[in-house]
């Protein structure tokens, strides 16, 4: 166990660090084993729990309509489904947002363009598929251009049903995330 | 216990410590007075604007207000993941939320909050009294710009680039207006000392001179990045403009910075031109030791409202129409309205 | 008056010989068969001597049973006369290639690299056949043609590779599944053209421009399209355009459908204005079949598309305006909540929010509601009334004019020879729409006026389909007055195997002119659906408009043709 375990840095240097003692004892333990006490403390009830409400009560999503969905998740947006209600603002770059919204259908040749979209977001993140081509490939399951099956590709947290749902359902669905983040039951165990 | 006295001793044996102390605390507290303010402008503007639009903002988080919205964006934007881009210029990148930082900070400790009305005297708030602190507090106010290009430069990034110049061309297009603005009313209250202006104001500025008004309303609108002048961040556009690559707790204080900066500049449209902490004093026993931070803060609320209004009506420039309009419109009439005070001003010496 | 007949003699006699088949269908239809050699010349002496200036589309066709393809040209005119006359020319299976008609028409450009694209036809003399709506993992599959096999198989499973390019970023690759490899249809042998990053980067010439992406991922219009901008500064100086990113196949998809629920699949087209959609696919097929809609239906039809009309120029409207003023702008959320009014009523009758499949051959599926004139009286004045006010405001409004006035100027001229139509086109100045070009259901018999602009900026785009939602307002109170009792569909039974036929169909969508070509081999699934969508055409036009901007008006020029990738792409 190492430096590199926790962070990753270059083999060289990771080596060099191995050498270093402070107080008789070799750094790399000491600081290893002090960040695991730092995550186990985090880990436990109350902090987490405030990490979660902090995270469930803000979460920002991409403004990015990708097919009939993508019209609704324009008017969820905006008045009168308000979605800032819920803390829930579009915002444009991936750096900035929490939840990738599949509003739609993914076709191959965008399938790459989104995952690197995906890749873009920072940890915490979740996913959240709307409508029927989002989460099967919906009227289009014998396309040879749709991507049937988007849970393979992106960890899809919520699933809503529709063709398309109306906002009101989208709102649920935001609400079912909240839910899920609080109870820490989100695919990515955060 | 003697604390008074035992304090005192202290500060006549160590005097240089004693200052270092006081300032620092002094700088804490107004740290946090600056900030917490900056918050409540933020959630102001988003339930304010939400108004504007027919709709609600914020009413979940914190009960029927969402006061507590802002507490939740800052521990999610705490925890989240730090992603520097691997080709970024990493000192440049990591320093510029911290020299948006700092310029709110110098600002903060040159403008006066207000004052305390104590036995018929006013004793303005402030932590440096600075003889010309007018025109260092406008020119402090675009640090924030200085902090907008080093974002948008080191971000290896198209859009951040093209945010960066477009905030450099904004920023060259408003800082001579406003500072011949600021120049008028010190011409005008014989002085560069924000609390001497205040107190030189019989009648308020902006209708001694109010074609500076309404330049320096929109240059400082310019200065603030908002709408209609951010093209450096025009979300269309240029998805996000300067601060496109920057995630987390960075971003959150480049936004916050954005806000801090409105904060403090509305304080000083108050005190240039709207007459700063003046108005009649409130005979309730402890109201009126505290009425002319009222006054401050109701002008400031009515200022900030104002920003918030035109956000949602107008639409944005194109950045060579803000240029045109801050050479070819506002340094001119700037110069005829600092004509006008110089006459004005030596008129009614 | 020109009619059909009159010029079919007109070919005849100009080229004996010439036309191997032919059928004058109405007035205003005309099929014919061209030999191939003599193509160019017929739309030459048909766009010089006939007035036939608008060249609407081409459509490809697979018959795989008597070892041929065709390629049907669709030729129309801008007002001079309503004919409009479908040329089809014929080339065998092996090999097969066709004169190009972009020496003639500047918009043929994009309607053969589709075809090239998806049935392998090549285009002789075409300056520039790359793919366009497909990727280039598919190119040289021939995806449209009848012995296709490639569809997916449904196992499940991660399949995105990660591969890193030489500048150092990461690229994501999907393999093709096991199943596929199987089946043989993974492409071996692709055709060679260049791909769009080298197009572009031929195209820099000196080290201060760079090619900037505005999209696949971007807030300008509901769907996602590359627009790469060559830019220097803030000047840009080329523009460059791909599609495909929801490129669904509707058009394969539908030959696998029965004829009624193709009607599900021509909503998910151009989704924001379903109901025209709907109402081109079952005109077509009630040309075919001979079917005489009842009118009480018919007025329902034009009700519904005229409301449809509306909510569609709120959103296309309100969308665009906060590309040019942020989302926190007002009057984009008065828009949305004027048009849930709207959407209201849809909804009431059809009973879905966006997507209605509402029409149905012979007819409409429900009847208006109890009520519905009492609700409409009282929502259609307070929509005049605010539309009014829109309009006033922009026009009052200085930083508007200064943003949008001059921008993306498009002369009547050019708008004619790109094959724009609806609210861009109208707003040069040219009165073309086809509710009085190709008139169907009870047009005829209402009072409306076309609303046309003056200058062909964006301002005026804009200001047209603010008019036009008071026009069809307009619309829709005549028709409450007018709508008489009776059947809402017809009491012939319709049948499940439609006869051997083809029509072509033309709607005026909220975005211009919308046909659909369907052709029927006597069985129970649609032989070839063909889309002749309004924002392909104008699309290709940002190409060039695009050149010589700043960045900023690029946004507002590509937002305000208040486009729908999604029926582009089909």
């Amino acid at each position: 166990m190492g430096i590199s375990d926790v962070i990753p840095v270059p083999v060289a240097i990771d080596e060099e660090i191995e050498k270093w003692t402070i107080f008789g004892q070799p750094v790399a333990e000491v600081w290893f084993t002090t960040t695991e006490k730092i995550h186990q403390i985090i880990e436990m009830g109350p902090i987490k729990n405030i990490f979660n409400w902090g995270r469930k009560n803000s979460v920002y999503f991409l403004m990015q309509p990708m097919g009939c969905c993508g019209v609704e998740m324009f008017v969820f947006g905006a008045a009168p489904y308000d979605s800032d209600r819920f803390g829930c603002i579009p915002r444009n770059t991936p750096r900035q947002t929490d939840v990738m919204i599949i509003s739609g259908y993914l076709t191959r040749k965008y399938l790459p363009v989104f995952k690197n979209l995906w890749d873009e977001m920072p940890e915490p993140k979740w996913c959240i598929a709307i409508g029927e081509c989002a989460i099967s490939g919906g009227p289009f399951y014998d396309s040879y251009n749709i991507v049937q099956n988007t849970g393979d590709h992106f960890p899809i947290d919520v699933f809503i049903p529709g063709c398309p749902p109306r906002p009101e359902q989208f709102l649920e669905g935001l609400m079912n995330l909240q839910e899920k983040i609080k109870q820490r039951k989100d695919k990515r165990d955060y | 216990m003697d604390i008074i006295g035992s304090i005192s001793q202290f500060a006549a044996q160590e005097p240089a410590i004693f200052a270092l102390i006081i300032g620092v605390i002094g700088a804490a507290v107004i740290a946090a007075v600056v900030n917490v303010g900056a918050m409540l402008v933020i959630w102001g503007e988003r339930k304010v604007l939400s108004d504007f639009c027919n709709r609600f903002g914020p009413n979940r988080v914190g009960g029927r207000w969402g006061i507590l919205q802002l507490g939740a964006d800052a521990i999610k934007l705490f925890t989240k993941e730090d992603i520097i881009p691997a080709d970024a210029d990493k000192g440049v990148y990591v320093w510029a939320p911290i020299v948006a930082s700092m310029g709110t900070m110098l600002v903060a400790a040159a403008i006066p909050f207000g004052a305390l009305h104590i036995g018929g005297k006013d004793y303005p708030l402030v932590v440096a009294n600075m003889d010309i602190s007018a025109f260092y507090v406008e020119a402090a106010l675009s640090i924030m710009a200085i902090a907008v290009f080093m974002a948008g430069y080191s971000s290896n990034n198209k859009y951040s680039m093209l945010g960066a110049f477009r905030g450099v061309a904004r920023m060259i297009a408003y800082e001579v207006p406003m500072g011949v603005c600021v120049i008028s009313v010190a011409v005008m209250a014989h002085s560069l000392n924000l609390v001497e202006i205040v107190q030189s104001q019989t009648v308020w500025y902006a209708f001694a001179q109010p074609l500076g008004f309404v330049i320096f309303v929109i240059a400082l609108i310019t200065d603030l990045g908002r709408i209609p002048f951010d093209q450096s961040e025009a979300e269309e556009e240029i998805i996000s403009g300067y601060n496109t690559e920057y995630s987390g707790i960075r971003w959150g204080l480049l936004y916050f910075q954005e806000y801090n900066n409105a904060l403090l500049g509305s304080i000083l449209l108050s005190l240039l031109f709207l007459g700063g902490w003046q108005g009649p004093i409130i005979p309730i026993p402890v109201l009126d030791i505290i009425s002319p931070l009222i006054w401050l803060l109701m002008k400031v609320i009515i200022v900030l409202w104002f920003f918030i209004w035109v956000r949602s009506s107008l639409f944005r420039l194109r950045i060579d129409q803000v240029t045109d309009l801050g050479w070819k419109w506002m340094l001119p009439l700037s110069l005829v309205n600092l004509g006008w005070a110089v006459l004005v001003g030596s008129y009614f010496a | 008056m020109t009619n059909a007949s009159e010029v079919l003699s007109s070919i005849q006699s100009a080229f004996p010989g010439a036309v191997l088949d032919s059928r004058v269908e109405s007035d205003r239809r005309l099929w014919a068969t061209i030999d191939s050699k003599k193509i160019l010349d017929v739309c030459k002496h048909l766009t010089t001597k006939l007035n036939f200036d608008h060249y609407s589309g081409s459509a490809g066709v697979d018959w795989i049973a008597r070892k041929e393809m065709e390629v049907v040209e669709i030729m129309a005119s801008h007002g001079a006369h309503q004919v409009v006359a479908m040329l089809k020319v014929k080339t065998p299976r092996e090999n097969p290639s066709v004169k190009s008609l972009t020496g003639l028409y500047w918009n043929a450009n994009w309607y053969e690299r589709e075809i090239w694209e998806m049935f392998g036809i090549n285009f002789e003399g075409h300056p520039e056949l790359y793919p366009l709506l497909l990727s280039d993992e598919l190119m040289g599959a021939w995806p449209w043609r009848k012995d296709y096999k490639g569809y997916p198989d449904l196992t499940t499973g991660e399949r995105a590779v990660k591969i890193s390019t030489p500048e150092g970023y990461t690229e994501y690759h999907i393999p093709p599944t096991p199943a596929e490899v199987e089946a043989g249809t993974v492409v071996t042998e692709r055709p060679k053209y260049p791909t769009l990053r080298e197009r572009e980067e031929k195209e820099i010439k000196s080290d201060s421009e760079m090619i900037m992406h505005l999209g696949p991922q971007h807030a300008m219009v509901p769907g996602p399209f590359l627009l790469d901008v060559l830019v220097e500064g803030e000047r840009v100086h080329k523009a460059f355009l791909d599609l495909g990113y929801i490129h669904k196949g509707i058009e394969k998809i539908m030959e696998n459908r029965s004829w009624l629920q193709g009607i599900t699949y021509t909503d998910r087209m151009c989704y924001v204005a379903s109901l025209s959609n709907n109402e081109c696919y079952c005109g077509a097929i009630e040309k075919i079949l001979g079917l005489e809609v009842p009118l009480r239906a018919q007025y329902i039809r034009v009700i519904l598309e005229e409301l449809s009309r509306i909510q569609s120029h709120l959103i296309g409207t309100g969308e665009f305006l906060t590309l040019i003023a942020g989302v926190g702008y007002a009057p984009w959320q008065y828009m949305i909540i004027d048009r849930e009014n709207i959407i209201s009523l849809i909804e009431s009758v059809t009973g879905a929010r966006l997507t209605h499949t509402f029409v149905r051959f012979g007819g409409v599926r429900n009847d208006l509601p109890a009520g519905f004139a009492d609700q409409c009286k009282k929502v259609l004045p307070y929509m005049k009334s605010r539309t009014e006010e829109f309009i006033e405001l922009f026009a009052q409004d200085p930083i508007y004019h200064k943003r949008m006035d001059g921008v993306g100027i498009i002369r009547p001229d050019d708008a004619k020879r790109m094959g724009v139509s609806g609210p861009p086109l109208r707003a040069t100045g040219v009165a073309y729409d086809m509710r009085k070009e190709d008139p169907i259901l009870v047009y005829p018999e209402l009072d409306f006026k076309v609303v046309t602009g003056t200058k062909g900026d964006s301002a005026d785009r804009i200001d047209v389909r603010l008019r036009e939602m008071l026009e069809s307002i307009h619309i829709i109170e005549q028709c409450l007055d007018r709508i008489p009792e009776g059947p809402i569909k017809t009491e012939v039974k319709v049948p499940k195997k439609v006869p051997a036929g083809e029509a072509y169909y033309r709607v005026e969508d909220p975005r211009g002119e919308m046909g659909m070509y369907v052709i029927s081999d006597g069985g129970d699934k649609p032989y070839r659906v063909k889309v002749r969508g309004p924002f392909y055409a104008t699309f290709q036009t940002l190409t060039p408009l695009l050149e010589g901007t700043y960045i900023a008006d690029a946004v507002a020029i590509a937002g305000s043709m208040d486009g729908c990738p999604s029926e582009a792409d089909r």
